[in-house]
Formats: structure tokens, C-alpha cells, sequence
């Protein structure tokens, strides 16, 4: 055993005495980080493993809309969203399916799947989800439920959107004067967040679609 | 020595884990790429667009631009309106990145192998090839780490954009409404109160035709103009001659460059090994090259028996002529390295053992020098003329710039034509012909030309092609005189007030319609119009029209019509339209593409404002 001097004798003393007052604290925060690294990494294996299968689950349903195949992407969609259900997937290949479901006249699928994502996707796919469950509803002449989910508040960019369904759905019900101010609304919105010309040529065809159906209202200018 | 330390030990501490903190979260790399790459164009989220990256995009969409309109203007592809949908290009980018990383959309192995293997451009005879795969890649200068990498990236901002896109729909209701709107019927007439009729009765203010040209004098000025001269030293009007033995020293120097290459004639016996023991084959193709070496006259007779290339075996194993870089390598090493008449040994290729024999040789045969003379000449002479030109350029540049008050030395000492342009403007235009160059443009306008009466510098117009250009008469903008202006003027102002007077009147009769007088307006003949089928009404009309409530008939509305005058209409009856199924559906396709636009639009609207976009406005501007 080496020999030391005085000083540094007496620095190691204090480093002796320093670890037993702080030893066991120190000990304890290492292996509590330790742990909570692990478990952290851990969990973003997990969340990538499972995003990883919901995706190939997610380009199976791509392929089985190109190809037509209704069942299927009905039975890939309730999958996603059982097996899947936290992923960013799940709303997404329910949007897809809907649509399908939609198109081939299965109005109760389409709003089982658009109300899944409406309760458990996140910002603008859940807005998204209102809107075209509200237009479902409109389909099915159940227009006090499609303005309930027009109630819900969307981001700014998809509120055009928002009054123009809603307006839509008071004409249905014969409601011409509240349907004339949604389309005001959906107008002044529009206009704002796209820079659209003046005049009939410098118009979206969004902006448009609403000024015909504003003047077939009568009395709008 | 370190007593500074040892003194001060708690500080120094404390100092060097202060250090330590940032590299352990940042890494080395904050400290290096601070700020060493470039200015930041763009803040998106987390992440920045550097002006390196920005300017990479502006070249790869100005190139784009270029191949889809080729003689595009340089100066719009440059345009702040390219900048910045440039920008919003790569910012999209980035937004739709960023969630992406956010959400996790990861794509599978799987998923990546099926897409790649589905590309056209992979795939031989239908089916994916790893080797066309790593070839195709290689000539775009991409390793398959990287294009897989990208390509994954791809995919997964396609699925996220295609997840609000491709599922968008339209309800029937909806659709079913707009059809309506677009098929329904108006049944009108027109009424129409013409600008010119009344412009006859307009009556002018005494000096209101002087005010008029006093207060528009931008209006009658004519712009300002020059004449110039100017000499052209094109790389094409050179003359460059080449003499007779010049052209035949090339050729004596170039003679491999213009022959035809050595050809030879071999027969072969092939022994296949696709098939069965290549030892067994071989054994009996060396036991067959031994028959040979005894007996080299049966060489056709065995070719025709035993030969397993189907091709020559019927011709006694001939192939015919062929020349270097037509047969497979080790077969061309070998019947290249024999003499006439002679017996290879066994030579082993892909398709299996060959025995060869060299039937002919025809040698490397040098093109005569008559056949090749032309051709060589003008590759010359081209050659001499690039030379040439670049050694005139400087000089000449430096001769227009040095003797700056007259073009006539330069024009002496090049033997060039002094020409002379006609009046030209600012604009340039088709009538400049070879001075239309925004830079030689500007330079003839320029005080230096105009008023100090030089040269302007040598610019080159086009690759090859120098022009520099002097002053030869100028006349600075002027306003033409109001006599000549006055009957111009006097038309004008009569026909705006034509136009004002009827659209008062029109408006008036509108007025009077509406609160039920209808006497006083005649009404052409009835017409049925709809949004789908508008006849002869324009649109700004046809959108009155359709504005009319259909409840209360019959329905006036009236519009201005520039340059006509106001046209009033009677909406007499609405019916609603035949619906044609095709046209529905086509409609409902559209509507639907239409939403799914608005869409995608919103959604990218709203990740703008989820991850903060901030663009740098001067770095924006900032040119290459």
C-alpha cells in the first residue's frame, strides 16, 4: 500500500466521511435514473414495434380501397383500431375506411368508424371527423344530431368548412335565414384565410360553390 | 504551475461541469455547425430551412421550370412569387416531417420492400431485379441505404396526407344541391341601355379636355428613344481556314480514329455446362481438343456432330466476321491472340467450354483519307473558330472599352460591319433583334451611353456571340402636344360619361322595376338560361340573374357591362333542371375533389399554426 502524506490522508478522510453522509441518496437517484431510462427506452420500442405493424396493417388497407374491396378494409379498420388503437394509424385508416363505407351506401359502418375517431383521434383528424359525421347525418335526415356535431369548435383553418356543412344542413331543414348567415360566415372565413381575387375569375372553387349556393337563397346581395 | 488551480479548486469545478452540461445534451455538434452552414430562410417547429437548403430547391424547380418551358425568362424563374411558393414547398415539408416523427408513422419493412418492388423502373420483364434495383440508383448517383430511406420518408408524409385527402367525401345531400343549382332554369329577358347611343348627347365642359391631358400627362408621353450602332463578333462568322496539309497532318496523327477496326472469322465447338458435371464436361472437351490437335481437318465435320451452340453447329462451328466488343471476354481474348488457321486451347465462358479455330483475319483497315477529308476539315475549322473567337473576344473587349468614343477601330480591326438599329425603347422587345439583352438594354439607357457618348462594354448576348453598341441619336421622353392628343381625349372622356349616364339610367329603370313600375323598358326576346348552359349572357350577368329570389316572379336585377353599357333583366320563370345522371356523378367526383383539396389545405393551415412558422423575410430575398 502506497503511503500518503498528511494532505491527502486527510482528503481522503473527508471523501469517506462525505459518502457516508451522502452515499446512499446518491446510490438511489443513480439507479432511479437507471430505471427510468430503461423503462423510458423501453417504451419507445414498444410505441415503435407497435407503429411499425399497425403500418403494414395501414398499407393493407391503402391496397385494399385502390383494389375495391369493401369488406376488407372494413375488417383492417376494426382491427387498427382495437389492436392499435393508440397509434396514429388507427384514426387514420378509420378516416380511409369510412369513406369507403360512405361510398357503398353503409351509412351505420360509416358513422360507427367516423365516431371513433371523432372520441379518440387528435386535432385536426378529429375535427375532420366531426364534419364528415355531421354530413352522414345530413345524409340520414338527422339534422339536429349533424349541427350538434357542427357544435364542436374546429381549428381556425377548417371552420369554413364547418359553416358551410352547417349551413347546408338548415337549408334541409327549411331554415333559409340561419342557412344564409352559415354561409356568410363560411364565406367571410374562406376569404380570409385564402387570399382569393375579386370578382368571378379570381375565386376558389370553394368560394365559388358558396356564392351560388348563398344566391340561390334569394335576396343575399 | 498549477498552483492558480489547486487554489481555486471549487471554482474550477464548478467550471467544468458547467461545460460539461451543454455538451452532454447537445453534443459536440451545436458547437460545430452553429452557425458556420448558413443563414436560416425559415423556422419551422424545432427545425430550420437553411438558405443552402432553400437555394438547392429554388435550383431544382428553376431546372424543372426550364425542361417544361424551354426560353422561359430568367427573370421569372427568380420571381418573389417563386420564392416563396419555393419555400412553402419545403415548409409543408418539414410540417408534414415533423408530425410524422411526432406520431410515430413509421413504415414497415414490408410495406417499403412491396413499394419498391412495384416500381417500373426496377423490374425486368415484370418481375423486381436487384441489379437493375442497385444500377438504376447508382446512374441517379444514390446509394440504396439512402433512396430507401428517402423513399420510407416519403411514404409515410403520402399516408398522412392521403389519410385527410383520399378520405374525403361530399354528402349526397350536398351534391344533390349544387347538381340542382347548376341545371336550373331561368327564363329572361334582356334589356339593354347602350353607351354608345348616348354618347352621341354627351356634351363636354368647356376646358375639360385641357384639364383632362394636364392631369394624365404620363398618359400622352412617348416613351424614351434611341438609335444605336453596333458590331456584332459572332463565333460563327468567323473565318477560319484550314489549309489542305493541315488537315492531312491531322489525319496522318488521328489515322486509328478513322479506321475500321480489325474483324475475325472463327468457328467454335461449344460444350455446354447449363446442364450436368462441369468436371465430366470438361473431361470431354479436352478428350475432343486432343482429336482436334491430331486431326485438325475434322474440325466442321465435329463442329456439325458435337457442337452444342445451335446457331453455328450447322455451319461447321462458323460465326462469321465480328470485331472486338462483340463476343463475350474470354472468348474475344482468345480468337483475338490467335493467328489464321490456328487451334485455341479449351476456353472456359459463361455458357461453357469452347474450342475455337481463327478462319480469318481482316486487319485494322484506315478509312481513305478522301472519304474522311469533310468531316475532318469542318472539325477543324470549328476548332480554329472557337480559338480564334476567344482570342478576338478579349481583345475586342478591351479594344471597344480602351478606344471608348468610336466603334470604327474595332470595326476596322476585326473587319465587322458596323450596323444600325432603329428606334428602340427601354422595352427592347422583338424589334431590338440581337440587342434585345436586358443587360445590353440597359446599359444603351444608361448616362454613360446617352450623355457621355461611349461604348457600351462587349456583352455577350448569347454563348459566342459579343455585341457592343454606341449611340447614334437619342430622344429623351416626350409629351406630345395636346392638338395632336385632343381628338383622343375628346373620344375617351365621351365614352365614359356615355358609360355613366347609362348606368345611372339603368340603375334608375332597375329602381323603378323593383318598386313594380315596369312601363318605359322594352324587353328583347325570352331566352332559358342555366349555370351549366349560360347562352349569350357573360358571367358577371349570369351571377345577377341567378341572384334574383326565385319567390318573388318576376324578378329584375341589372348589371354594368363594360365597354357596352347596363343591361337590365326580367327573370320570368324558374324551373328546375333535367338531372342527368352522368353529369351528377361527374359533379359529385369534382365536389368531392374539391373537399379533399380544402382539406389538405386546412390541415397544412393548421399544422402551420400547431408547430410555429417563422420566415425570415430578408433571408428570403437574399440572391444567389
Amino acid at each position: 500500500m502506497a503511503v500518503y502524506d498528511l494532505e491527502e490522508q486527510e482528503q481522503i478522510d473527508n471523501l469517506k466521511a462525505w459518502w457516508q453522509q451522502h452515499g446512499n441518496l446518491i446510490t438511489w437517484t443513480v439507479s432511479a435514473l437507471a430505471v427510468a431510462v430503461v423503462a423510458w427506452q423501453g417504451w419507445n420500442w414498444y410505441q415503435g414495434q407497435q407503429a411499425a405493424q399497425a403500418s403494414a396493417l395501414f398499407g393493407a388497407l391503402q391496397q385494399a380501397m385502390v383494389k375495391e374491396d369493401t369488406q376488407r378494409v372494413r375488417t383492417i379498420a376494426g382491427e387498427l383500431t382495437e389492436k392499435f388503437g393508440s397509434t396514429a394509424y388507427a384514426p387514420m385508416g378509420t378516416l380511409m375506411a369510412a369513406k369507403v363505407s360512405f361510398e357503398s351506401g353503409d351509412a351505420k359502418t360509416a358513422r360507427a368508424q367516423l365516431a371513433w375517431v371523432a372520441a379518440h383521434g387528435k386535432d385536426e383528424l378529429r375535427d375532420v371527423a366531426h364534419l364528415r359525421l355531421a354530413g352522414v347525418m345530413l345524409d340520414e335526415q338527422a339534422y339536429d344530431e349533424a349541427l350538434k356535431e357542427l357544435a364542436h369548435k374546429p381549428g381556425p383553418a377548417l371552420a369554413a368548412a364547418y359553416a358551410e356543412l352547417k349551413g347546408d344542413v338548415l337549408v334541409a331543414q327549411g331554415k333559409q335565414d340561419e342557412a344564409r348567415a352559415a354561409y356568410k360566415e363560411a364565406l367571410e372565413a374562406q376569404e380570409k384565410d385564402s387570399k382569393d381575387g375579386t370578382g368571378e375569375a379570381g375565386r376558389s372553387p370553394v368560394s365559388q360553390l358558396l356564392h351560388q349556393k348563398l344566391d340561390a337563397l334569394g335576396g343575399a346581395a | 504551475m498549477f498552483d492558480a488551480v489547486r487554489n481555486n479548486k471549487r471554482i474550477v469545478q464548478v467550471f467544468l461541469l458547467l461545460i460539461t452540461v451543454p455538451f452532454a445534451m447537445w453534443g459536440l455538434d451545436s458547437y460545430m455547425n452553429g452557425d458556420g452552414g448558413a443563414a436560416q430562410v425559415a423556422r419551422v417547429g424545432d427545425a430550420k430551412i437553411t438558405l443552402n437548403q432553400f437555394q438547392q430547391a429554388m435550383r431544382e424547380q428553376q431546372d424543372r421550370m426550364r425542361s417544361q418551358f424551354p426560353g422561359v425568362d430568367a427573370k421569372l424563374l427568380d420571381s418573389p412569387a417563386i420564392r416563396e411558393s419555393v419555400l412553402n414547398g419545403l415548409v409543408d415539408q418539414q410540417l408534414l416531417l415533423q408530425e410524422v416523427n411526432k406520431q410515430r408513422l413509421g413504415v414497415s419493412v414490408a410495406a417499403l420492400q412491396e413499394m419498391i418492388a412495384n416500381i417500373p423502373a426496377f423490374q425486368e420483364d415484370g418481375k423486381f431485379s436487384q441489379k437493375r434495383y442497385e444500377e438504376a440508383l447508382r446512374s441517379q448517383g444514390m446509394s440504396p441505404v439512402g433512396f430507401e430511406a428517402q423513399l420510407r420518408r416519403d411514404m409515410a408524409l403520402q399516408a398522412l396526407i392521403g389519410a385527410v385527402g383520399e378520405s374525403a367525401f361530399v354528402p349526397r345531400t350536398v351534391v344533390d344541391r349544387v347538381v340542382a343549382l347548376q341545371v336550373e332554369s331561368r327564363q329572361v329577358q334582356e334589356s339593354l341601355i347602350s353607351a354608345q347611343a348616348l354618347k352621341a348627347g354627351v356634351k363636354l365642359e368647356a376646358g375639360e379636355l385641357q384639364k383632362f391631358y394636364d392631369e394624365n400627362q404620363a398618359r400622352f408621353t412617348l416613351p424614351e428613344q434611341v438609335k444605336v450602332e453596333y458590331l456584332v463578333l459572332s463565333q460563327k462568322n468567323l473565318e477560319a481556314k484550314v489549309s489542305d496539309a493541315e488537315v492531312k497532318a491531322w489525319y496522318e496523327e488521328h489515322k486509328a480514329q478513322y479506321a475500321l477496326p480489325e474483324e475475325r472469322r472463327a468457328s467454335h465447338i461449344l460444350l455446354s455446362t447449363d446442364s450436368g458435371d462441369k468436371a465430366k464436361i470438361k473431361a470431354e472437351a479436352e478428350a475432343l481438343l486432343a482429336q482436334l490437335q491430331k486431326n485438325p481437318g475434322q474440325f466442321a465435320e465435329l463442329a456439325k456432330k458435337r457442337s452444342q451452340d445451335p446457331g453455328s453447329a450447322a455451319k461447321g462451328g462458323d460465326l462469321g466476321f465480328f470485331a472486338r466488343g462483340m463476343m463475350v471476354k474470354p472468348f474475344e481474348d482468345a480468337a483475338f491472340g490467335l493467328k489464321e488457321g490456328e487451334l485455341s486451347g479449351l476456353v472456359e465462358t459463361d455458357f461453357g467450354f469452347h474450342i475455337i479455330k481463327v478462319t480469318g483475319v481482316k486487319a485494322a483497315q484506315p478509312k481513305p483519307f478522301a472519304e474522311v477529308k469533310g468531316e475532318i476539315e469542318a472539325d477543324l475549322k470549328r476548332q480554329s473558330a472557337a480559338r480564334q473567337f476567344a482570342e478576338a473576344a478579349e481583345g475586342f473587349t478591351n479594344m471597344v472599352y480602351e478606344q471608348s468614343d468610336s466603334l470604327k477601330p474595332a470595326a476596322e480591326h476585326y473587319k465587322l460591319s458596323l450596323q444600325q438599329s432603329g428606334w428602340l425603347t427601354r422595352q427592347g422587345g422583338a424589334a431590338a433583334g440581337v440587342l434585345n439583352h436586358p443587360k445590353l438594354m440597359e446599359a444603351l439607357f444608361s448616362d454613360e451611353v446617352i450623355k457621355n457618348g461611349r461604348n457600351t462594354a462587349a456583352l455577350e448576348v448569347s454563348p459566342g456571340t459579343l455585341v457592343a453598341a454606341r449611340l447614334l441619336e437619342h430622344k429623351p421622353s416626350t409629351l406630345r402636344p395636346f392638338d395632336a392628343v385632343k381628338a383622343e381625349i375628346e373620344n375617351q372622356l365621351k365614352e365614359a360619361k356615355a358609360m355613366r349616364a347609362a348606368v345611372e339610367q339603368g340603375e334608375g329603370k332597375l329602381a323603378a322595376l323593383k318598386s313594380g313600375k315596369q312601363e318605359g323598358v322594352s324587353w328583347g326576346g325570352s331566352q332559358n338560361v342555366s349555370r351549366m348552359a349560360p347562352g349569350k349572357l357573360d358571367s358577371p350577368a349570369l351571377a345577377a340573374v341567378f341572384q334574383v329570389d326565385a319567390g318573388k316572379l318576376p324578378g329584375f336585377a341589372g348589371v354594368e357591362l363594360p365597354g357596352v353599357g347596363y343591361a337590365l333583366y326580367k327573370v320570368n320563370k324558374v324551373e328546375a333542371g333535367q338531372v342527368d345522371p352522368a353529369l351528377a356523378q361527374a359533379l359529385g367526383q369534382q365536389l368531392s375533389s374539391i373537399a379533399a383539396r380544402a382539406q389538405v389545405e386546412a390541415y397544412m393551415a393548421s399544422l402551420r399554426q400547431r408547430y410555429k412558422v417563422e420566415i425570415n423575410k430578408a433571408a428570403l430575398a437574399t440572391k444567389e
